[in-house]
């Protein structure tokens, strides 16, 4: 490959090698179509659900998986289908957007205080221990009480318990990477503090930040269940993976399918993000791709 | 009393790390009941952390199961028929006219610290329980007494002129304002026991809410067990009180009470033998059942299982609107396809049959009618009726008939009804201070007359909390009532009050409760009865026949 321009070519050679990568990785491709998959499920599941996810039919009460109903019935003879469906738009969208706003919180948070170092460093990161401190539920709870129960506000409030830990990985990473020589060869270029931070840090962190990040959104949908249990979080007739999944539990001896299918579907999806984070932490590594 | 019943918080996955804990300690032969058909201890599991032990603060079945073995009143009722038996109180006359009772107490009676227990305990225990400020809910359970109503309300200032003397020390007198047939069996009812002066003042005055007077290490009781370790959402202990008069014929030493919110944690408690005693979750009956499983009782209990509406609510104030949403609850599914513990529809507060009281209702399922009344409101089609929020108790069982209910309204009347579930505390809180609109409820009888479930709901009474005052049901339930000739004469009062009750619907009755429970073969004596209530100071713990049944 010859490097006959700069900058602009550079920087998508580096995306273009993490897709070229990333395309030989089986299993990572095999996550990213599940997720595709799913999101398409849930941002269609309004026209495509069999049922309502609210209609219940008391009568036919919990049945097994039948043709009409191919993931059974629960106890108010609701579709299993249509319920995984819908839980699945409420879950993958905490899952997604808490974790967003964990990862901006916690990437800037995190490279600046690496990055500054001193006093700042060390007010930024006590700040953290500060919160790190209190009882994150207690914490969550609170900012639920004093901003309602609203859905959106559900999110914010995961998403801002969750990023301290990202935060800290962020900044270990950045403290061993500004003693490097291209961040003083960047320097001596006259770059900015912001632009090193953006174009050489950030990129050079991606990798145990996708890490983390698969691992904070199955833990941010488990969050959203218990919430949603203690009357916080969403409410019924509506639902989420986790709660189907925790009434599934009460009743797992009699009615297994209501604990199975929801499940499975959580499985496949935890799955599917860590083999695609798997894939893109080497297709993104800077180091490797300098080989 | 309010029952919570089936109550749950936990995450799925705490739910299975306590499964995976009960299994694991399961294959420790040494678990709960075996250890404890030993060592006398019943494990009892009592749903839910109780709100206070302060028997004239306390409402509700799990507060009152700790109360009754901490405490005693004059008398007790048999554990099989009900029957008043000698508590505190050896014997007793009744007057002519049924109005002076004479109580004549135990000279051997004693509180769980040594101290002597008299007939001045009663007088000065029931002037606190009259005190406003305490702010004690059951205070209308004193209004058969002379003049306590008077009292209660500020009418009288002079506590001399309630109906309760100490003649002497062993000898107590209480004047009735009229002949009152259940008078006995209030007497067991833990809002008239008795309680410990020195203690209470010890640690606040004595109107005086949530002191630490009831905490471990305080507490200071008459009952047969006195408080021995109270661990907050973890275990409440009892043990033998020695100074208890009848403490020689107490046949266990302990008993433990397990504040388990999740019913269906607490069946698998029961299962990998860690209690004597749990509730059973209502899809688990029917495997109970097919096994023959003889630890599944069934027993008819008397308790409603309603809704109450906060009538002050805007949208609820209209008294068509809260029938409507009365008629349009199909009670019969509910209790077929989700109860499924054999409970029956309800549709009057006092569940039939109470004393030989059938109460009247027109209440009905009735959706066609009840559109009618919701457009005749100024909903038609339920257009422009505010979402409204149903209050419950964390519990799934609750939130089973919340979710059913709240899809029927959808389905019948097009309304929109959101829920909301809160702990039990703060649940009592949240309804007793009316900031609900409408609020899941159950009432257990107290004692087994119509009065128990109608008085309920006096303008003042202290479990009312729906805000409805009507001033012909307590002139009805107050006056005419207690000065009825004949039985005959009451009930047929008792029906006039409750068909204004069902007429304005404050509360709409959706079941009569059975009770549902485990109890291990071991457990003898456990006593049987329509109030549920456990008669602690009878039972004993039999391990033969335990190990048979654990194989």
């Amino acid at each position: 490959m010859k490097a006959s321009s700069q900058s602009t070519e550079q920087h998508s050679s580096l995306w273009l090698d993490a897709w070229l990568k990333l395309r030989k990785n089986r299993l990572a491709l095999f996550g990213f179509a599940v997720l595709i998959i799913l999101c398409v499920v849930s941002l269609l599941t309004p026209w495509i659900a069999p049922y309502g996810y609210e209609q219940q039919d008391l009568m036919l009460g919990a049945t097994p998986p039948s043709l009409e109903h191919w993931l059974g019935t629960d106890i108010f003879g609701r579709d299993m289908l249509t319920r995984i469906m819908y839980g699945g738009r409420v879950s993958l969208m905490v899952g997604f957007i808490a974790t967003a706003v964990a990862l901006v919180i916690g990437i800037l948070w995190g490279a600046i205080a690496g990055f500054m170092g001193g006093r700042v460093d060390a007010l930024m990161m006590r700040i953290v221990d500060i919160l790190y401190a209190l009882p994150f539920m207690i914490f969550i709870v609170l900012l639920m009480v004093v901003f309602g129960r609203n859905i959106l506000l559900l999110f914010v409030a995961i998403g801002a318990v969750e990023w301290l830990t990202m935060a800290r990985i962020v900044r270990g990473q950045v403290m061993a990477l500004r003693k490097q020589e291209f961040i003083e060869a960047a320097y001596s270029m006259g770059l900015s503090q912001w632009a090193i931070i953006r174009r050489h840090i950030i990129p050079n962190t991606l990798g145990p930040v996708i890490v983390y990040t698969t691992l904070t959104i199955p833990s941010v949908m488990l969050l959203e269940a218990f919430l949603s249990f203690l009357g916080l979080g969403i409410q019924p007739p509506q639902s989420s993976w986790g709660l189907l999944i925790n009434y599934g539990v009460e009743t797992m001896e009699e009615y297994p399918w209501l604990l199975i299918f929801p499940s499975v579907t959580l499985s496949l999806t935890l799955f599917a993000l860590n083999f695609l984070g798997d894939g893109l932490r080497d297709a993104l590594d800077p180091r490797a791709a300098k080989d | 009393m309010p029952r919570p019943q089936y109550q749950s918080k936990l995450l799925s996955l705490t739910a299975s790390a306590l499964l995976l804990f009960t299994l694991a300690s399961c294959s420790d032969h040494q678990n709960n009941v075996t250890a404890g058909n030993l060592s006398g201890t019943l494990h009892w599991g009592n749903s839910t952390e109780p709100q206070s032990l302060d028997p004239h603060i306390a409402t509700g079945v799990p507060e009152h199961h700790i109360i009754s073995a901490l405490m005693e009143g004059l008398i007790y009722k048999d554990g099989e028929t009900l029957e008043p038996r000698p508590g505190v109180a050896k014997s007793w006359d009744i007057s002519e006219d049924g109005r002076v009772y004479t109580f004549y107490l135990r000279e051997n009676a004693r509180w769980s610290n040594g101290d002597p227990h008299n007939a001045h305990d009663y007088v000065w225990s029931w002037w606190r329980a009259l005190q406003p400020a305490l702010g004690n809910l059951y205070a209308y359970m004193y209004f058969p007494i002379e003049n306590a109503k008077a009292y209660y309300e500020g009418e009288i200032s002079d506590f001399d002129q309630v109906g309760v003397k100490a003649i002497d020390d062993f000898t107590l007198q209480v004047r009735l304002a009229n002949p009152t047939p259940y008078f006995l069996q209030l007497l067991d009812h833990y809002s008239l026991f008795p309680v410990h002066r020195a203690t209470v003042e010890k640690f606040g005055t004595a109107d005086q809410r949530g002191t630490r007077w009831t905490y471990e290490g305080n507490m200071v009781g008459n009952g047969a067990f006195q408080l021995k370790e109270w661990k907050i959402n973890r275990r409440i202990t009892v043990e033998r009180n020695p100074y208890y008069w009848g403490a020689d014929n107490v046949g266990l030493n302990q008993v433990v009470f397990y504040p388990t919110e999740n019913v269906t944690t607490e069946e698998r408690m029961f299962r990998a033998g860690q209690l004597h005693y749990s509730g059973v979750p209502s899809d688990k009956i029917a495997t109970y059942r097919e096994a023959n499983n003889p630890a599944l009782r069934i027993q008819p209990y008397l308790g409603t299982y309603f809704y109450r509406f906060n009538v002050d609510t805007p949208q609820l104030q209209d008294k068509r609107v809260r029938r409507a949403l009365a008629m349009t609850i199909n009670r019969d599914q509910l209790v077929t396809q989700i109860l499924k513990g054999g409970q029956f529809p309800a549709y009057a507060i006092t569940p039939p049959g109470t004393m030989g009281y059938y109460p009247e209702s027109d209440l009905k399922f009735d959706p066609q009618a009840a559109r009618q009344l919701m457009a005749e409101a100024g909903y038609p089609n339920g257009e422009g009726f505010p979402t409204t929020e149903i209050l419950y108790n964390t519990s799934e069982g609750h939130r089973k008939i919340a979710v059913a209910i709240q899809q029927m309204w959808k389905k019948y009347l097009n309304i929109d009804v959101t829920l909301l579930n809160q702990e039990w505390k703060v649940y009592l809180d949240t309804v007793s201070n009316h900031h609900y609109e409408m609020a899941r409820a159950g009432w257990i009888g107290d004692y087994v007359d119509p009065n128990n479930f109608l008085d309920m709901f006096l303008c003042n009474g202290g479990n009312n909390r729906t805000n409805w005052c009507n001033p012909e049901y307590d002139r009805l339930i107050l006056e005419q009532a207690p000065t009825a000739k004949s039985h005959a004469e009451r009930l047929t009062i008792f029906a006039q009050a409750e068909k204004i009750l069902l007429e304005d619907m404050p509360v709409i009755p959706i079941y009569v409760y059975t009770s549902n429970n485990l109890v291990h073969p071991s457990v003898k004596n456990f006593g049987r009865n329509i109030l549920n209530q456990a008669n602690y100071r009878e039972m004993h713990l039999q391990p033969e026949s335990a190990q048979e049944a654990s194989q």
